[in-house]
């Protein structure tokens, strides 16, 4: 998805809060928005989800599905949780089944469950800021927006969302987070956009520091979600492989003798794909 | 998008805002078919006219109980267009609703007669000119309801002023004599021509004027919405 000379004012004679952004991001990269309050963080996020048009310039290949965290979940609404986030899994085109289904996952992973039945207004500011994340999550979205999404929620939900961003980068989507409490710490693998006076400037990371290759032996059916995990703690994957066994022992003595890839048919293909990702 | 329309519709439902407008055209009706008995083309036309209103607000309120990020969070799902004509079409099966409601009314209350004298309409084709005259009030008042709505009019005194004008602009616009009618949309001129002489021509043209300016008023809602971002 790329921005490209971006340009935005909320009225016609308004200042502009974004002047001629323009940047760059790929499918399985997360990138953290920065910035003082006010210079535009939520503007960059609402023009790259779709919900704000640019005056000039413009957004191409977004992906086609978005799921948008708005930084203030719009709770005055006359539904049970259970109830609105089904109409939004059918809004999402998904079936009546497969919308039952998604509502049921996503309230329970993010501990919902016991609130199925209250009405939204009803609701505590953390309480609805989950409501806002399952609903961006019922599909799987290919580009995820999260507005300040560490706000309100409680510690346990606060840990669950890198996990989640982890998901949508290992499908292959993209995410755009932004944060002014220091969460986005939790992922270090983030790109770094700072928005100031209307404009976007990355951070690069230093690249002159020394590495080193660390060969990890893990169960087949782990291998996509720790090389997401990998990548979202900042290393860098250089490949997977299927045969463990002739060398990881040598390398590292004291590995966990747990079964390699080689000897889980079933997980052949878990280590296939994510080999093929990490290409 | 239907799953959207029936969200929309489940919105203004269960606020019980819907109220507000149910009961306002149940008191116009019965004040219209209080004074006495009439027959069914000329007592629809005019309960279209009196409706008109009724209904531009009832969309109004159905499209601004929705909060701003929940349109947005439904523009992102669905996409501006579809987000947009799923809000119209449920303002549009609401204001149905109410156009059921309006035809079944007078027959309740004894409001309506048949024919009395020769040459007079027969009940069906009276009834079948009172649908027409309801049928072509609704995208008209939609689309009045529309450009009234918090999405586009922004502020709350533009969407008041832009309902009331639209409103007393539809029947002042509307009289015999007006310097320019086809500023409103043609309920006045529907009211007559059921109430008179109901030529094919008359009520082709009368469609077609009506159609016209709803798709103009929704062209301005559209351009409205996407001047407002």
């Amino acid at each position: 998805m790329r921005l490209e000379n971006v340009w935005l004012r909320y009225h016609r004679r308004g200042s502009w809060v974004l002047r001629g952004v323009d940047v760059q991001i790929g499918p399985g990269e997360v990138a953290v928005v920065l910035g003082r309050n006010g210079v535009g963080k939520s503007t960059l996020l609402q023009v790259a989800a779709g919900v704000l048009r640019p005056g000039r310039g413009r957004v191409v290949d977004r992906p086609a599905r978005v799921g948008w965290v708005p930084e203030r979940f719009p709770a005055d609404q006359p539904f049970t949780v259970s109830r609105y986030l089904t109409g939004m899994a059918r809004v999402a085109g998904l079936g009546r089944s497969a919308a039952d289904e998604a509502v049921t996952t996503w309230t329970q992973r993010l501990g919902l469950g016991a609130f199925s039945s209250v009405r939204l207004p009803e609701l505590s500011k953390g309480t609805a800021q989950k409501v806002g994340l399952a609903q961006a999550m019922l599909r799987r979205p290919g580009l995820l927006v999260l507005d300040e999404p560490w706000e309100g929620l409680d510690a346990a939900t606060r840990d669950l969302v890198p996990g989640l961003i982890d998901e949508v980068l290992a499908a292959g989507g993209t995410v755009l987070v932004s944060d002014h409490r220091g969460e986005t710490v939790r992922l270090p693998a983030a790109r770094r956009w700072a928005v100031a006076a209307g404009s976007l400037t990355e951070e690069t990371a230093p690249t002159d520091e020394a590495v080193a290759v660390v060969e990890v032996a893990v169960p087949a059916a782990r291998v996509a979600s720790t090389v997401a995990r990998l990548r979202a703690e900042g290393h860098q994957i250089l490949r997977v492989r299927a045969d463990a066994s002739t060398t990881a022992p040598q390398a590292h003595p004291s590995a966990p003798s747990s079964p390699s890839a080689l000897d889980q048919p079933e997980g052949a293909d878990a280590v296939e794909q994510a080999a093929g990702e990490a290409r | 998008m239907s799953a959207l329309v029936r969200m929309r519709l489940a919105g203004f439902l269960r606020t019980g805002r819907a109220l507000a407008p149910l009961l306002a055209g149940l008191v116009v009706l019965g004040t219209l078919y209080g004074g006495g008995r009439a027959q069914p083309a000329e007592a629809y036309g005019v309960s279209a006219v009196v409706l008109f209103p009724v209904l531009a607000w009832q969309t109004k309120i159905l499209l601004d109980i929705e909060p701003d990020v929940q349109r947005r969070l439904a523009q992102v799902t669905v996409g501006v267009a579809r987000e947009r004509l799923a809000g119209l079409l449920a303002a549009v099966v609401a204001a149905l609703v109410a156009v059921a409601v309006a035809l079944v009314f007078p027959w309740l209350v004894g409001g309506v007669t048949g024919p009395v004298e020769p040459g007079d309409r027969s009940v069906p084709v009276g009834i079948a000119l009172g649908l027409w005259a309801h049928l072509l009030a609704v995208p008209a008042a939609v689309a009045l309801g529309a450009l009234a709505s918090r999405a586009s009019a922004g502020g709350a005194a533009y969407g008041v002023a832009v309902l009331a004008l639209g409103g007393v602009g539809a029947v002042v616009l509307g009289l015999s004599g007006s310097v320019a009618p086809w500023l409103a949309p043609p309920i006045m001129a529907t009211a007559r021509t059921t109430a008179g002489d109901a030529a094919a021509l008359t009520l082709l043209g009368l469609t077609l004027w009506g159609l016209a300016w709803s798709a103009a008023a929704v062209g301005g809602y559209l351009w409205r919405r996407r001047a407002q971002g």
